[in-house]
């Protein structure tokens, strides 16, 4: 068997040292994008705020029906005279100044409950799928400078940075700069009224820094935090709408030494339960080997077929007749003297003297003998 | 170190990526077609066979300046710094010798064979694309603020 696999510590100039940590379980975890998307869908929901409009919208007015006789249709109409707005229909979804229709409660069901297993699944299913590679280049992120997917910074890197200078430094060592670089050309005003309420700008979401609050120093969160897109968390409160933004797999992580060491102390393994969660294991993989080139390549899978019928070339039995006389290729197949034929060119020879022999005439007569 | 991820494979990522990634470009015409920006891309179609960033091994056939460069992958996937191989060849290589170098380095090796043809196709439109517009052509006239800029970009770097 391989051994296990072990991933290397990045120093805080960014080369890999010696130092290494085996993989953590919740690696290995099944990648489940049903499950992340509908968690995350879910979990959108929960910050949202109520809102309706106004309970007395469209029924400020004393309005009454015509009835019947009056030529106009029988909604209600604004009752007195002197204004404009007198007569004029009222109340009704499709009248102007009317109420809308089914006026917008605060007692909406804003929120939504997600079962915990679910939730947890999808965090572990998130964090699995932020060591491919593929999976960070699918979600857009540049990490062409990155030495290694996941990419573990040694803590003591961190325990000097104090101020966004050193941060930024730390992300150019880590071949991080590109990330926040996209980030920073990506921002743009938003478009609608999204702009009033708060949310003036959008802009891509770059690395997350995950650390472990026990050990790596708080002064982590202040120094990063007005790097552009990059976002920090606890190891012990990663959420899914950062390790999975808008439900697509693989968040660009950079996860500090000792955040690292302290995930299996989070999360458990496939057979011994978390230490920080209550009857917590890692969910199994259905199927142990995904990959399906390898499953149907193996010796157990081929020596149970039957062999190819046929050999490598198999005649082809309805095919268009081909004209020989214009396909090389078919008449040789008819007449290999052809290509001798022509190669010597005998078709374009001239009768060798200028005039065709004359007959004997005793030829002839005896040809007409009867 | 042989880092292995059981739980992933190129046929799982496919599947989680199939129906949106950073590289797909969907439009709704011609009956809704869908491309691909990926640089290992031979053909930019979005399909499981020809996303580079999807197989572990892919062929990316660029044109770089006046250079074509010819990017492979290697077998570092989880250390995307050194994830690829990247070979230029200069604008005075021969066509046909340009095509003989790519699928002596990559299809006649056993790698991607099936995507022969593909990379040959690539390369002589890489090609074309480079050639010197002849004296007293017309100039094309670009469309989109995005190609005025990368043409400006390209002058600038030649001069």
């Amino acid at each position: 068997m391989t051994s296990r696999p072990t991933v290397t510590i990045i120093g805080a100039d960014g080369t890999p040292s010696n130092d290494t940590h085996p993989l953590p379980s919740v690696f290995k975890a099944p990648i489940r994008l049903d499950i992340v998307q509908a968690v995350h869908t879910g979990m959108a929901k929960n910050k949202r705020q109520p809102y309706a409009v106004s309970e007395k919208a469209g029924h400020q007015t004393s309005a009454e029906s015509w009835g019947t006789g009056r030529a106009v249709a029988r909604i209600p109409r604004v009752s007195g005279g002197g204004t404009h707005r007198a007569g004029q229909a009222a109340f009704g979804n499709q009248c102007r100044s009317g109420r809308m229709f089914a006026p917008t409660k605060v007692w909406r069901k804003w929120h939504q409950k997600i079962n915990l297993g679910q939730k947890r699944f999808a965090t572990s299913s998130a964090i699995a799928a932020s060591s491919s590679a593929a999976l960070l280049l699918a979600r857009g992120h540049r990490i062409s400078g990155i030495p290694e997917v996941p990419l573990v910074v040694n803590s003591t890197a961190f325990a000097d940075i104090k101020k966004t200078q050193a941060a930024v430094a730390l992300l150019k060592a880590a071949g991080a700069a590109a990330d926040v670089e996209k980030v920073k050309s990506s921002r743009k005003i938003r478009a609608g009224k999204g702009k009033l309420r708060n949310r003036r700008h959008q802009q891509r979401r770059g690395p997350l820094v995950v650390y472990d609050p026990e050990s790596d120093s708080k002064d982590i969160v202040r120094s990063f935090r007005n790097v552009p897109g990059v976002e920090t968390s606890s190891v012990y409160a990663l959420n899914l709408l950062q390790l999975a933004p808008g439900g697509h797999l693989g968040r660009f992580i950079i996860w500090t030494s000792s955040a690292f060491a302290a995930l299996d102390t989070v999360y458990g393994s496939t057979t011994s339960p978390s230490e920080l969660k209550k009857d917590y294991l890692l969910p199994t993989n259905v199927i142990s080997q995904p990959d399906l080139t390898k499953l149907i390549n193996s010796s157990e899978v081929q020596s149970v077929l039957r062999p190819v019928k046929g050999g490598a070339v198999t005649k082809r039995t309805v095919v268009q007749k081909k004209n020989p006389l214009r396909n090389k290729q078919v008449l040789l197949r008819l007449n290999p003297y052809a290509a001798a034929y022509s190669k010597q060119g005998l078709g374009h020879l001239k009768v060798e003297d200028g005039k065709a022999k004359k007959v004997d005439p005793s030829f002839i007569e005896s040809l007409h003998e009867n | 170190m042989a880092t292995k991820y059981e739980s992933l494979s190129p046929d799982l990522v496919w599947e989680a990526v199939r129906n949106n990634n950073a590289y797909l470009v969907k439009r709704k015409q011609a009956g809704g077609v869908q491309f691909s920006r990926d640089p290992l891309n031979l053909v930019n179609k979005h399909s499981r066979k020809y996303e580079g960033f999807v197989n572990p091994q892919a062929i990316g056939i660029q044109p770089d300046g006046n250079t074509v460069s010819l990017i492979t992958k290697t077998s570092k996937q989880n250390q995307p710094a050194s994830a690829y191989q990247t070979s230029s060849f200069s604008s005075t290589t021969p066509s046909r010798k340009l095509y003989k170098s790519v699928v002596n380095s990559t299809a006649k090796k056993g790698y991607r064979a099936d995507l022969r043809a593909q990379a040959v196709a690539r390369a002589s439109a890489v090609k074309l694309s480079q050639r010197e517009t002849k004296k007293g052509a017309q100039e094309k006239k670009l469309r989109g603020s995005k190609a005025r800029k990368a043409a400006a970009a390209v002058k600038e770097a030649s001069s």
